[in-house]
């Protein structure tokens, strides 16, 4: 028998744009993790949300007793980020080991998985700006309850929401993929030194701004600058933390 | 000619324990090529090296004249069927089988579909929930159906039945004979598939203690059987790779006879039997009787 033949470069599978869409779909082969329960929640969740403004409204004997701004404030809504904050990590921390037995390299798992969640994130951006539409249109679901556009979000133009739910789903999602990194990379050791890293930080940046008496101007940064500015600044964030992510996984291996 | 497989001094250490130590072996030709033994001797690591899923402490390795590692052009030629691969918890056997194409272009999704229901493999319930067998089950059908250039099966049968494995030696010798390809079987159950494997690498402790042919391999040694004097007469000068005696009878495994020795053997009463692969792995890997007989 004779050696292999350099095989035939088959266009679309050999492109690296074709091979990053291939792992894109293969978050997606299962959709109901990222793409459909995250909805049915949402919805349950908004349910009870809805539930609860009217048993308020009639024990308060009719929505003229009840403030203006009542039903303004609530955190329903915020719940997703952490959910895909967590799909991330199980991602990165299980999808990683499969991908690697159908061949896929780091790069292109990385890229693939990437572009997934920018996807997953301007759906979810577009889908809570729609439902922020119809709740204003239709003056708070008749109550005048803020669920998809609560607090600050109300007083923004849509694109504006949107592109705010954009940055926080991307903030999220690469914090929430960074982290997993360091799983893969290092297991629970490697999560005992970030969370003690981090922490440490934290505390050393509290302290640095107090001592230079730094409060007032981080005060005036929220108050002087626009909501979409001070979420464009979480790009700074999501971009180092994906950095991070990246040069992790290229060296990561599968594990057992 | 580019080979296939070269390994040229391939070595990863994990400390001071050296997983796979210095080995260095090339594959030219397409055929079954069997990785052999015990476990934890170091076969899982030299195939995660040589697929790129580990990297190596020093030494190359090249699959189709290009290193794996990290590179796409090489690895979508490859598919490697780990015996401890994992699945998505949310994947069900499904999930696992359409996605395949998109990665495996020489897929044959009715080869999947048949072998599936063949192993009866649960194609609808969540893996994570699936016995051992059945995931094994899984990964045997993806490294069948990718009918991949290069397909590495690290013990691809744990938990499989007896029925399950017969049907994956078929499968793989039928399929196999369609469609030539490369092929590295890693198993413990060397009798069993024995008569698949061409060639045989057997790996001990991290080291390449054995490369070659099958029936190179089989013919390298002999049991003789009968008088224990005749037979240590016969022996003395060659390597003794096991050795059992009760009384004055002995049936004793010689390695390296010549022709003339075995008509000496039958010449003096001395019964010959064949060896088996697994005997021989067995007797080299042991490291237990290597006595040479002084002559």
């Amino acid at each position: 028998m004779t050696g292999l033949a350099p095989a035939p470069a088959r266009v679309g599978v050999a492109s690296a744009a074709g091979r990053i869409w291939r792992v894109n779909r293969l978050h997606a082969v299962n959709p109901w993790p990222s793409l459909i329960l995250p909805w049915l929640i949402t919805g349950v969740i908004f349910g009870l949300t809805y539930a609860i403004w009217r048993l308020v409204a009639s024990v308060a004997g009719g929505l003229e007793n009840i403030d203006d701004n009542a039903f303004q404030y609530g955190g329903g809504a915020s719940w997703i980020l952490f959910y895909m904050m967590v799909v991330a990590v199980q991602a990165m921390n299980q999808t990683f080991r499969f991908a690697l037995g159908f061949s896929v390299t780091r790069r292109d798992y990385y890229l693939g998985t990437a572009l997934h969640f920018a996807l997953v994130s301007v759906m979810y951006a577009a889908g809570f700006t729609a439902l922020a539409a119809v709740e204003q249109a239709t003056s708070g679901w008749g109550i005048d309850g803020a669920f998809f556009a609560p607090g600050f979000f109300a007083d923004l133009p849509f694109a504006q929401v949107a592109y705010v739910y954009l940055m926080l789903f991307l903030l999220f999602s690469s914090l929430g993929a960074a982290m997993a990194t360091v799983y893969v990379r290092w297991k629970s050791a490697g999560m005992l030194v970030v969370f003690g890293v981090l922490g440490a930080g934290i505390v050393a940046a509290l302290w640095l701004i107090t001592v230079a008496h730094g409060w007032a101007p981080v005060g005036r940064f929220f108050t002087t600058n626009s909501i979409p500015v001070i979420a464009s600044w979480s790009l700074v964030v999501s971009g180092l933390s994906c950095t991070v992510g990246y040069g992790l996984l290229r060296r990561a291996t599968p594990g057992e | 000619m580019t080979s296939i497989i070269q390994a040229d001094a391939l070595t990863r250490r994990f400390g001071r324990v050296g997983a796979v130590d210095d080995v260095t072996f090339t594959v030219d030709e397409v055929g079954i090529l069997g990785l052999l033994g015990r476990n934890g001797a170091g076969k899982t690591t030299l195939m995660k090296l040589l697929t790129g899923q580990d990297f190596a402490t020093s030494g190359t390795a090249r699959l189709f004249g290009a290193s794996p590692v990290e590179n796409a052009g090489v690895l979508r030629r490859v598919c490697f069927v780990k015996e401890s691969q994992t699945y998505p918890d949310s994947f069900k056997g499904r999930h696992v089988l359409a996605a395949a194409p998109w990665f495996f272009e020489n897929w044959d999704a009715d080869l999947a579909m048949g072998l599936a229901e063949e192993l009866k493999a649960p194609l609808d319930r969540p893996i994570k929930k699936l016995s051992r067998g059945q995931r094994s089950a899984i990964g045997v059908i993806v490294g069948l159906a990718s009918r991949a250039e290069l397909t590495f099966f690290d013990e691809p049968y744990a938990g499989l039945d007896a029925v399950a494995r017969h049907v994956f030696y078929d499968r793989l010798l039928e399929d196999f004979s369609r469609h030539p390809r490369m092929i590295v079987l890693s198993t413990h159950l060397i009798d069993e598939a024995a008569d698949l494997l061409e060639r045989v690498l057997v790996i001990d402790e991290g080291r390449l203690v054995i490369d070659a042919e099958a029936d190179a391999l089989r013919a390298s040694a002999t049991t003789l059987t009968g008088s224990a004097l005749a037979i240590d007469d016969i022996a003395r000068g060659h390597e003794v790779l096991n050795r059992e005696q009760l009384g004055g009878t002995a049936a004793v495994t010689i390695a390296g006879l010549s022709e003339g020795d075995l008509a000496r053997a039958t010449a003096a009463g001395l019964e010959r039997s064949p060896v088996s692969l697994q005997q021989l792995v067995v007797h080299r890997t042991r490291g237990a009787v290597r006595e040479e007989i002084a002559s």
